[in-house]
């Protein structure tokens, strides 16, 4: 399985891609862009930050557990780690009905096209990987992981870990970059 | 789950008692790497589609463009529209590596064969559209020469999806060979599942003109795009080299080479 | 606690702290624009390598493996801050 890191590693680079084409296109409308970016909720966006990286931790004490063999203990973190993913995706819900229901859409300026292109393209993320944890939950319920038998649980858990990784970036990108006075 | 690849690698023995023609096999293998000269270098460089003539621009300024370039598009596009077939000649090569990994009957080499094939038909078309643009730009308004532009890369686009089912076959297959040194490695398949990934995005192209999903924009058209053509090159190197291993496996189990 | 024995949890702790640094700390008017961008940044590069190396657990990894996702987070820090500081504000 060590050729998901390709796919690991080719979705980061697209995301630093993205990343650059961001600041490059905030670079010729910076106006537009700061004042969009004090609409955004920046303390849903710190919440968003502490969910993920408490899913993460979540996930990466399952593959300890698993890798000594504490068949007990990992499901439990692996549940912990599907409850947390559903808490990302109601908490970007939320945000993304409170943007609607004031009449703003991708469509209202170049930032907020940005907005919904980069939060969305991460959430089809944690809706991916939420639904890996989901599968990698049952099976360790069954017994399916022990520590000579665990790529396919460290796969899903890198996955993750790109997932929680990537909206750090983003977080600060979008919600926190004060333009320079 | 029980699969025919569990089975491990199809060896000649389990075939019917034909030769191989192993000469016409690498041949077609050879059309991936033709496919995408043609392809990037008269649909998109001579044609003037990398980088494309953007989404925002006016019906005036399409018809202009056209105008402009008129000989280049009709040579890159007409020239493109033909060397298209490759496209599908390489899915055969490819369709019977995969054969060698789910068996003669296998469900997804069909997938390839037929996704190949049909992925042929949305760029030859949108080819025909485009070349028809500017062999007619001197007789028809701005606003046919702009609807003809969209025509041809809301076809080209939105038909990603079979070209996403060949890609996802070969993937599946290709991480399912059980020989110790895969005919094709998981890097390229796994790269594989990145261009099917990156396909998706395109759907938003009808309804933006600017921005990273516009069909010029960075995903719908610089990612989109560059993973299909790094995939293409990846995916051809091992199909070539897959045919000579193919030959030493059946000289190996006795079989007549021809 | 067995808990607290775990690396990961100790890292995670950190993480969550430096989190509420920036989103309720440096983000904050009181802070010059050039010091809370600066920090908000240099802050989520190393919030990445921590992910990378305790989470992802490249710590031990082949080394190349590790140097193209350390050369990752710098490029990706030296091209939001490179370009931060190329745009001004206007007027």
């Amino acid at each position: 399985m060590d050729g998901v890191w390709v796919f690991i590693g080719a979705d980061s680079v697209i995301f630093a891609i993205l990343f650059l084409t961001f600041m490059q296109d905030r670079h010729a409308d910076a106006a537009v862009f700061e004042a969009s970016r004090q609409t955004l909720n920046a303390d849903l966006g710190g919440l968003d930050t502490l969910i993920l990286l408490t899913s993460s931790w979540l996930v990466a004490l399952a593959v300890q557990a698993v890798k000594r063999d504490e068949l007990n203990r990992a499901p439990r973190y692996l549940l912990g780690g599907v409850l947390t993913g559903l808490m990302f995706v109601a908490s970007k819900s939320t945000e993304y009905g409170q943007k609607f229901a004031v009449g703003i859409t991708p469509a209202t300026d170049p930032f907020y096209m940005w907005y919904f292109t980069l939060t969305g393209i991460h959430l089809a993320h944690v809706l991916l990987g939420t639904g890996l944890l989901t599968f990698a939950w049952r099976r360790s319920r069954q017994r399916r992981f022990d520590s000579g038998n665990r790529a396919v649980l460290e796969c899903v858990a890198s996955f993750w870990h790109l997932v929680d990784l990537l909206w750090i970036v983003l977080f600060p990108l979008l919600y926190l970059m004060r333009m320079a006075s | 789950m029980a699969t025919d690849a569990d089975a491990g690698p199809i060896r000649s023995t389990q075939l019917e008692p034909y030769p191989t023609d192993f000469t016409s096999w690498k041949f077609l293998a050879w059309m991936g790497p033709v496919f995408l000269a043609a392809f990037f270098g008269l649909w998109g460089v001579l044609a003037g589609n990398i980088p494309p003539f953007p989404p925002s621009a006016s019906a005036e300024e399409v018809w202009q463009n056209y105008h402009d370039h008129r000989l280049a598009i009709m040579i890159g596009m007409t020239v493109c529209l033909s060397l298209t077939a490759c496209y599908m000649a390489w899915g055969v090569a490819i369709s019977q590596v995969m054969q060698r990994i789910e068996g003669p009957n296998g469900i997804w080499s069909k997938v390839e064969m037929m996704g190949a094939t049909i992925t042929c038909a949305p760029i030859m078309t949108a080819c025909a559209i485009w070349a028809t643009a500017a062999h007619e730009i001197d007789s028809i308004t701005p606003q046919t020469a702009h609807m003809l532009y969209w025509f041809g890369w809301l076809l080209i686009d939105l038909a990603y999806l079979v070209t996403s089912f060949k890609i996802a076959g070969c993937s599946i297959v290709f991480m399912r060979d059980r020989r110790a040194k895969k005919l094709v490695p998981d890097a390229v398949s796994w790269w594989g599942w990145v261009t099917v990934a990156s396909f998706f995005v395109v759907n938003a192209i009808p309804f933006v003109t600017t921005g990273p999903l516009a069909f010029n924009g960075v995903i719908s058209f610089w990612i989109a795009f560059f993973t299909w053509f790094f995939w293409i090159p990846s995916m051809s190197y091992f199909i070539i080299k897959a045919v000579d291993r193919i030959k030493a496996e059946d000289a190996a189990d006795g079989r007549r080479i021809d | 606690m067995t808990l607290l024995r775990e690396r990961a949890t100790w890292v995670w702790i950190g993480l969550m702290m430096a989190t509420c640094v920036t989103t309720w700390g440096l983000s904050k008017d009181a802070f010059n624009p050039t010091v809370a961008v600066v920090g908000i940044f240099l802050i989520a590069a190393l919030k990445v390598r921590f992910v990378i190396l305790d989470f992802m657990e490249l710590r031990h990894a082949p080394v190349p493996v590790r140097m193209a996702f350390e050369v990752w987070v710098v490029a990706v820090a030296v091209i939001i801050l490179g370009f931060w500081f190329a745009t001004i504000a206007p007027g």
